[in-house]
């Protein structure tokens, strides 16, 4: 494995986790969250595909982003929903965003010692089934899993100092889904347009007990 | 002397029986046949095929007040977004089967990125069921099934497998307590062409006249329809009000006949 990682250093270069490039956040807001992401796919400097899907819907209520070395985000979702399907049949239920979280944390540590170059940030509405009450959830990990739940924002991907500082700024509490979908999207564009390996547009999903709103948004084009 | 020959071949046949293994004088699998035997002592499994759809109805046979309603189905479960199917048998089995179909459809799905098809799914649980039946000294399982799926080419099928582990497709098919006299009822009154809608009702009529119960209600019945009304397959397990409704409409015609 030693060798493997010193060859995979020679072609992907300096750092795995940005051969690919892109980034992706989420937000929470009154009632609702946000997850967006940028749609650049490419080799280093080259781009080579502006339509990249980095965010994956689960189910109505939950949502994932994996930021990180394209083919490991392929084959980690296709993993995904492998076990997804399975809890889906034998569960007759869709996933939590938390258990989600677990999931694939679980999935990531497995693979600790030779993990995939993913991150994955989550975002999603907790339903209480006794009360209806519904609870915005976003959560973030490394790529061996390591959680966070910070309860206010979660980043991800090559521009994350960025977003960082941006949705320090930009995030309130309790903001209402247009709200919350203005901030991500600045929070987003200008962390990207700075940013050389993330852009060429942005998609933005709101997700309310309700809807899902999804749009794309134009940045610098480059 | 006739009597004394029969319990002499009744005996051989005991010990022919213990082992799943073996094959008896006359060819035969006893185990597999006793496996076949609790099968008919279970709660009835009607499908019927459609032009747009497949039917499942399923009699259940544990209905006590009692009863934690859970949400789970006793007779119905869904294999893949694509193929349902129902049970008949002993429980306990079935859920074993089950979770490995699950297991080898979401296994195709994950290396093919497509849905498996419905004939190669059942064949390889088919494969499973006869290496219980001639290997590793255990018995076999005690699930007959009936499998309802769509695949984008062969369309909507409908198939059976048993204790053995063989398959078949059918047009309409029952299996459980009483099958022969549904599968008769079934022979006489399908017929090509017809809709999801007729289907039901003619699941309806199969089941009351198969099952010898008073008075036919959701509690006692579980009907699901597999669909393609749009790009995606579609698994749907009636509701109890939907059973209830379904069961009324079809009074009625029944009153009109009479």
């Amino acid at each position: 494995i030693r060798v493997w990682w010193c060859s995979k250093r020679v072609i992907m270069g300096d750092n795995i986790m940005t051969y690919n490039g892109g980034c992706s956040v989420a937000m929470v807001g009154k009632d609702c969250v946000a997850i967006a992401s940028d749609r650049r796919f490419g080799l280093r400097q080259q781009t080579l595909a502006c339509d990249n899907e980095r965010i994956f819907r689960i189910n109505d209520r939950t949502f994932i982003a994996l930021n990180g070395l394209g083919t490991d985000v392929e084959t980690f979702i296709e993993k995904l929903c492998f076990r997804l399907n399975l809890y889906k049949f034998r569960e007759s239920r869709d996933i939590a965003p938390r258990t989600l979280g677990s999931l694939v944390s679980n999935m990531l540590y497995e693979k600790r010692f030779g993990p995939y170059f993913v991150e994955p940030v989550i975002a999603g509405l907790e339903v209480d089934k006794a009360t209806g009450a519904v609870t915005p959830f976003v959560t973030a990990q490394d790529l061996i899993g390591a959680p966070c739940f910070p309860g206010n924002f979660v980043v991800g991907g090559t521009c994350s100092e960025s977003l960082y500082g941006m949705c320090e700024s930009l995030w309130r509490p309790d903001m209402e889904p247009d709200d919350l979908f203005e901030t991500v999207s600045q929070a987003l564009l200008a962390s990207l347009d700075r940013d050389c390996l993330s852009g060429w547009g942005a998609v933005v999903h709101v997700i309310t007990p309700d809807s899902i709103t999804t749009k794309t948004l134009k940045a610098r084009m480059d | 002397s006739h009597s004394h020959r029969k319990s002499v071949h009744i005996i051989m046949s005991r010990r022919y029986d213990s082992r799943t293994t073996m094959f008896s004088p006359e060819g035969r699998l006893f185990q597999v046949e006793y496996a076949m035997a609790a099968i008919s002592e279970a709660g009835l499994c009607v499908g019927i095929l459609a032009g747009d759809g497949i039917v499942l109805a399923g009699e259940k046979k544990v209905v006590s007040e009692l009863l934690d309603n859970t949400g789970t189905a006793e007779k119905m479960y869904q294999i893949d977004d694509h193929i349902a199917c129902a049970v008949a048998g002993i429980t306990a089995d079935a859920n074993i089967l089950i979770n490995q179909t699950r297991l080898v459809a979401q296994r195709y799905r994950y290396t093919y990125q497509a849905p498996m098809l419905v004939e190669q799914l059942i064949q390889q649980i088919c494969d499973t069921k006869q290496g219980y039946t001639q290997y590793g000294g255990l018995r076999p399982f005690g699930v007959s099934l009936l499998y309802a799926g769509w695949d984008r080419h062969y369309g909507f099928q409908l198939m059976s497998s048993d204790p053995s582990g063989n398959y078949a497709g059918w047009k309409a098919h029952s299996i459980g307590a009483h099958n022969q006299g549904a599968n008769s009822i079934l022979k006489q009154d399908w017929h090509e062409g017809m809709s999801l809608e007729e289907c039901k009702k003619l699941a309806v009529k199969v089941m009351s006249k198969t099952i010898d119960s008073a008075g036919l209600t959701s509690e006692k019945l579980e009907f699901a329809t597999v669909t393609k009304p749009g790009a995606k397959v579609e698994f749907t397990l009636m509701s109890a009000a939907e059973v209830d409704k379904l069961l009324s409409e079809c009074e009625l015609i029944g009153e009109d006949d009479d």
